[in-house]
Formats: structure tokens, sequence, C-alpha cells
């Protein structure tokens, strides 16, 4: 055993033993930790953006380079802030507008090519695929997969015969999925348990190497 | 009460304390269970393995410290096999939260291989806007990071040699814990500019990962802590590292706490039938 003289380590791992409190119910350390984390979160996030962000690209540029052009994206910033005055807080709306049409423009041709078109090439049984076996298996798994799951959510027509029976196929595959990703959670799960555990036995108390 | 109401009202803490005993147990005993190293998590290491020597690797710290356990392994195991080839590793990310794990993977393993910061790897923090910072470099890498994390200007950093773009870079991995992560990297940087994309991801979103990997739009997986620990598993046999492996460390408390819960939800389920029957 040979436990850690660092203070950091200790305060680490005494409050990481006031969240695992939780597990016994509900305390005033839980709450304490609990609070202590949203505080120290936010106050990094506002430190890392001032020096990372604000003072280096706004800052600089605009009051020390004299970079005029930035007073722009400063206006649209301080804009934001006029929420808090309820007789100009329609301003809020220009930022707002800019951000949003930004935001469309630039995500919707990159994620429809991204995430629909590539992924229909993805499940087409391609000339490569047939070429051997395992891919051409896989391929075609892969198909009936997709397609079963599609009409499984395709409300337009009433689901009877044939239709029924493509739907409860793809029931079937969105139960394997669900079922793989629940297996895939609870290793998270357990993998995060797995690394405070470690800490306090290996960081704090040095019972393990 | 029968056995099986028993056991549908057994106090949870009890079940707490079992997984406790679980996965503590093997941490002081290890049990020695070897696991095998998965295709995804080949495909990875040859695609970093493959690299040219001086080439640049970027890696896109994309999550924070509630999943330090299952995505710093990986980034201290990539860190490792990189510097080993002598690639030059540009960090970043798009979690404000992430600058820290960053900063600290860097100075944990860039001795171990003697690489000098702005010569061989540099830090280049986080910005805002998402998917403005992965367009921007698209464009240029100067423009994006005017400065590194601590300052300096681009253009004092030997490790660029004039402004870089994405096809200056072969290769970049993002560890991910949700979005945005490796599929902005994907749908901004990989599809409009062609990069190849890698990906560790927390085992929550591996799942949904695979529909990227057939369609080549990843190349290559690392999928939770499994994927960590064979990480570890495979830089070690090839001689680039004999450094603390924690992901190997707790694949035994992993492995014992998976079938304990198996045992839970087959008891769970079985205790449900029994008294379903009984009403």
């Amino acid at each position: 055993m040979n436990i850690s003289p660092e203070i950091w380590t200790w305060l680490s791992a005494l409050l990481t033993l006031f969240i695992f409190s939780f597990l016994y119910g509900d305390n005033p350390l839980y709450r304490f930790a609990e609070h202590l984390y949203v505080g120290v979160s936010v106050g990094y996030t506002i430190a890392i953006t001032w020096h990372n962000f604000f003072y280096p690209d706004l800052i600089v540029p605009l009051f020390k380079e004299g970079k005029v052009i930035y007073i722009i994206p400063l206006l649209l910033g301080v804009l934001y802030l006029s929420i808090f005055f309820p007789k100009v807080s329609w301003l809020m709306r220009i930022p707002m507008g800019f951000v949003l049409g930004y935001g469309s423009g630039v995500a919707i041709p990159a994620i429809l090519q991204a995430n629909v078109i590539k992924q229909i090439q993805g499940s087409l049984l391609t000339p490569a695929i047939l070429q051997r076996t395992d891919l051409l298996l896989w391929g075609i798994i892969s198909l009936i997969g997709v397609i079963s799951t599609i009409i499984y959510f395709f409300f337009s027509w009433e689901q009877r015969g044939a239709i029924k029976s493509i739907a409860g196929l793809g029931i079937i595959f969105l139960m394997v999925g669900f079922g793989a990703s629940f297996g895939y959670t609870v290793m998270a799960r357990v993998s995060l348990l797995l690394g405070r555990v470690q800490f306090l036995l290996r960081d704090w108390l040095g019972v393990i190497r | 009460m029968n056995f099986w109401e028993r056991i549908g009202k057994i106090d949870r803490r009890f079940i707490f304390l079992v997984m406790a005993v679980a996965i503590i147990l093997p941490l002081i005993r290890p049990l020695g269970l070897v696991g095998r190293v998965g295709k995804r998590t080949q495909e990875l290491f040859k695609a970093i393995d493959g690299l040219k020597e001086g080439s640049y690797l970027f890696i896109s710290i994309d999550f924070d410290p509630q999943s330090m356990p299952e995505l710093y392994p990986m980034y201290l195991s990539i860190l490792r096999h990189a510097f080993s080839r002598n690639l030059r590793v540009i960090v970043s990310g798009l979690w404000i939260t992430g600058v820290g794990l960053g900063e600290e993977g860097l100075k944990t393993v860039a001795p171990e291989y003697n690489k000098t910061y702005g010569k061989d790897y540099v830090f280049l923090g986080w910005k805002p806007g998402i998917t403005a910072v992965v367009l921007g470099i698209g464009r240029s890498m100067k423009e994006t990071f005017p400065t590194d994390y601590y300052g300096t200007p681009y253009d004092s950093l030997p490790i660029f040699q004039g402004d870089i773009t994405y096809k200056d870079i072969p290769f970049m991995i993002s560890l991910s814990a949700g979005l945005p992560g490796y599929e902005t990297w994907i749908a901004y940087a990989q599809t409009r500019f062609g990069i190849r994309v890698g990906a560790g991801v927390t085992a929550v979103s591996a799942a949904d990962a695979y529909p990227y990997l057939s369609t080549g739009q990843l190349t290559g997986l690392l999928g939770g802590m499994k994927a960590a620990a064979e990480y570890e598993f495979l830089i070690e046999k090839a001689g680039m590292t004999s450094a603390f492996k924690p992901a190997s460390q707790l694949m035994d408390s992993q492995s014992l706490a998976h079938l304990i819960i198996i045992i839970l939800v087959l008891i769970g389920n079985i205790s449900y039938f029994a008294l379903r029957r009984k009403r």
C-alpha cells in the first residue's frame, strides 16, 4: 500500500467518494460535489473561451492590430445580450438569423451527402461485393435489413399481408440493433466505473500497480 | 414469499455491493483472461502504421473528463504509436472541456520519445464554431489557428512548413464521446475534402459508427475500453512502448462485471416470468 501524498489526488478521491455515496442514497456530500462540478465546469469554460478564443481572435485583431472588420462579429455577439432588455430583445433575431442561415446552408448538403447518399451507396450490392462470398452474404443481410426496417416505418399503407411480414422482419432487425446498443451501453457504464475504481486503488491508495 | 418473490424484491444496494466486489477483486488479483484483437482495431493500427515518417497525424479531442476511462487510454496509445513512427502530431479538439486532456496527454507521452514541442508536435487547443473550424482547416490551417494554444504565432512553429490544409494531412482521428465528434469530421472534412478519418468512440456510440465503416467513410474504429486495451496490446507487441497500460489492467474486471450483468438479466427475466405465471 502506497498512499498518495498529493493533495489534488486526495481532493479528487474524496469528491469521487462523495458522488459514489449517492448509490446509498441522496445526501449533502453528494449534492456538494454535484454543485461544485457544475460551478467548476462553467468557470473552466469561461476561462478557456477567453484565453483560447475571445482574446486572441477578437480583442487582439480589433483593438491591437486595428482590423475594424472584426467590429461586425463583435456587434452580432453583443446583440445576443439584448435578450436581457425586453424592449429591444427583438434585436437578438439578427445574430440568430445569421447563425441559422449559415448553419442550415452548411449542414444540409454535407449531412445529406454523408448520412444519406453515402449510406444508400453502402447498402447497394456493388460488383466488388459480388466477388467475395463473405461480403456478399453481409451485403444481402444488410440490404434486407435496410429495406424491411424502412418498410416498418412506412405508415402510408396499412400493414397487412406481405407488408406486415416484411415489417415484422424489420422489427427483428431493430431489436438486434437495440440489443447491440444496450450491450455497448452496459460496457460503457462499467468502463466509467472501472476508471474511477482504478484511480482510487492505484493513484490514491496505491493498492495496485 | 417464495424464492423468486424474494429475488424480485432484493435491495439494489446489494447488487451494487456484488458488482463492487466483482470489479475490485480482479484488480488486486488478476485472472489473466485472454482477449483477441478485433478487425477494426487492426485497421486503425495499420492506417497509422502505414503513414510515411514525417507525415502529419491530426488528432481531435472530442471528449471530456466524463469519458476519460474509455478514450484517454486510446489517446495515449495513439500518441505513442505516432511518436514511435516519427509522425508529426497536431492535436486540437471540438470540445472545450477536452482541452486539458489534450494537453495532459502530450505532456505525458512526448518526453517518453524525446519529442520537441513545436517541431514534432503541436497543441492548437479549441476554437468555437465547430463546422467553421472543420471547414476552415480545409481552406487554411493558418487562418483557422493563427496561434497555437499557448499563443505562439503559426509561422513561428517549425512543424508547419507553410500554410497547410487537409491535402497535407494523410490521416486524422477523432476521439469522440458524442456530437460534435467523428460524425462532424466525416460530414465536413471527409466528405468535402476527402481526408481519411479514423475514430475512437465510447462504447455507447460504437454501434452507431459501424455504418460509416462499411461505406469506407471511416478507416478503423476503436469502440470503448476493450478496443483501447487491444490498441495497447498492439503497440506493446510492436515494441513501441513498455508504459503502463490502463485499459488492459481493467479488462478482467470488465469481463467479470459483464458476466454478473448477464446472470442478473437472466435471473430478472426468470423471476418476472415465474411471478407472472403465479398471478
